[in-house]
């Protein structure tokens, strides 16, 4: 009892309404406080007198200072209420907004990233689409134009003979001329005697026309009777310019007849229309 | 309008509702402890719209942090006044409080507070009131340094010159003789 009252008269008691001892120190206090009465109850008046002190000195505060301050602990109260009851939950807000800040820049970035890929694609799909046509054009262009080609290396190779035809001096020029019953039928032909050809000149052809049932046939004069040396048609379907005939190494002349369709073994001599002789 | 209207509530009444954070627990709270707690803060910070500023810590401090708050460890008033005089010496230590003062380059700031206040500390104004002429005076300059001045009891022997034990001592029958005081 004498150490509770040493205790109470060391002035401890005091300085822990104060507030000025170090935490140890206000644990002891308060021990010895639970543990005897007289130390609550020692505390409790110096409580209450220095609350009496006070409120001997106090000051009113200016009169706008209530209100200002009653709404700003008061609005502190919503802060406090946002800050320990969620604060977790602000935080993650707080995130969340973090999110919503970066997440639409990523998304608008892919999104416009998607939207000129997919633009760049059906760029590349058409520009692909046109020049594979451009392409198919071309080659078809180019078949045509080598088709041509050939056409045309064929018909100067084709003039080349005929030109050599004329040019070869073996070549014989032979004119055949109508007879009184067709004067104006004429033809030419050209006769290699050594390698024995006979070409006959389609173009400058003028015989007189004939049904579908017939055909001329060329026959050679060889030692004074007839040789056969084919047949040739003077409509369009002959388109051939110069018509090469069966060969022949002798002939004296060459004479053309009428007879029907196949051809026959001997002339039909009054269907001769031209007749030529060297 | 009745401003003059206070609120009041039992110490035992006003703690429940601060505890159920009611909205009139702020008033009555205002209404009942702010000319006390003011009286503390202004005398320990002195410049007026200082010691407003943190008055209005003060009761954020004690709403936000009433949790800690418990009745077995003493009375509501002894556990705000403390709240009141810390935050007042934080402020008079702040570097927003030094700043604008003339004298920032004091590094020593019990020496540069007490200067700040002899300048303008009006002992009639926020001295011991006369009705407690029956302290001693070494009484009413421990209680002065203590209470109004925010000293720790070390720093009170530093100042007056005296041992720790004198100080305790000195606090302990200034104390007394207040409560012989009040209760007569």
């Amino acid at each position: 009892m004498k150490d509770v009252k040493a205790y109470i008269e060391s002035g401890v008691l005091e300085l822990y309404v104060l507030g000025d001892l170090s935490p140890e120190e206000r644990l002891d206090v308060e021990k010895m406080a639970l543990e005897h009465p007289a130390v609550k109850t020692e505390l409790a008046e110096i409580e209450q007198s220095l609350e009496m002190f006070a409120q001997e000195h106090a000051i009113e505060p200016s009169e706008g200072l209530r209100g200002k301050i009653v709404n700003s602990t008061l609005v502190n109260l919503g802060d406090d209420r946002i800050f320990t009851k969620q604060r977790k939950h602000s935080d993650e807000e707080e995130y969340e907004d973090d999110k919503v800040i970066t997440m639409p820049k990523r998304t608008q970035f892919y999104k416009y990233a998607f939207a000129a890929c997919l633009t760049l694609l059906l760029i590349s799909i058409y520009g692909m689409v046109s020049l594979y046509s451009q392409l198919q054009e071309s080659n078809t262009q180019l078949a045509t134009l080598q088709a041509d080609k050939t056409k045309f290396a064929n018909q100067v190779n084709f003039k080349d003979n005929q030109l050599r035809i004329y040019r070869d001096s073996n070549y014989r020029i032979v004119r055949l001329k109508g007879l009184p019953k067709t004067p104006a039928a004429s033809m030419m032909l050209a006769w290699n005697p050594s390698s024995q050809k006979v070409m006959v000149d389609m173009e400058s052809m003028t015989l007189p026309k004939h049904d579908d049932k017939h055909e001329y046939q060329l026959w050679a004069l060889v030692k004074g009777k007839p040789v056969d040396m084919g047949l040739f048609d003077n409509a369009a379907a002959d388109s051939a310019i110069v018509k090469e005939m069966k060969n022949v190494a002798l002939a004296q002349g060459f004479a053309v007849t009428l007879e029907p369709k196949g051809g026959s073994v001997n002339p039909t001599l009054d269907q001769m229309v031209v007749i030529g002789q060297f | 309008m009745s401003p003059k209207r206070k609120i009041s509530l039992s110490e035992e009444d006003l703690i429940q509702a601060l505890r159920n954070r009611e909205k009139i627990a702020v008033e009555a709270l205002y209404d009942m402890y702010s000319a006390s707690l003011y009286g503390v803060i202004v005398r320990i910070v002195t410049e007026e719209a200082f010691a407003e500023d943190v008055l209005q810590e003060t009761f954020v401090k004690i709403w936000n942090s009433f949790a800690s708050y418990s009745a077995d460890k003493g009375r509501l008033f002894t556990w705000m006044v403390n709240i009141a005089r810390n935050l007042s010496i934080d402020k008079v230590r702040s570097k927003d409080f030094r700043n604008q003062g003339k004298n920032q380059e004091l590094e020593n700031n019990v020496t540069f507070i007490d200067e700040q206040r002899n300048t303008v500390y009006n002992p009639e104004l926020l001295g011991i009131k006369e009705m407690v002429a029956t302290l001693k005076p070494e009484q009413r300059a421990i209680l002065d340094l203590v209470y109004f001045k925010g000293y720790t009891h070390v720093e009170a022997a530093e100042e007056l010159d005296v041992p720790l034990g004198t100080i305790k001592t000195r606090l302990r029958m200034a104390i007394q003789q207040l409560r012989k005081h009040f209760n007569e």
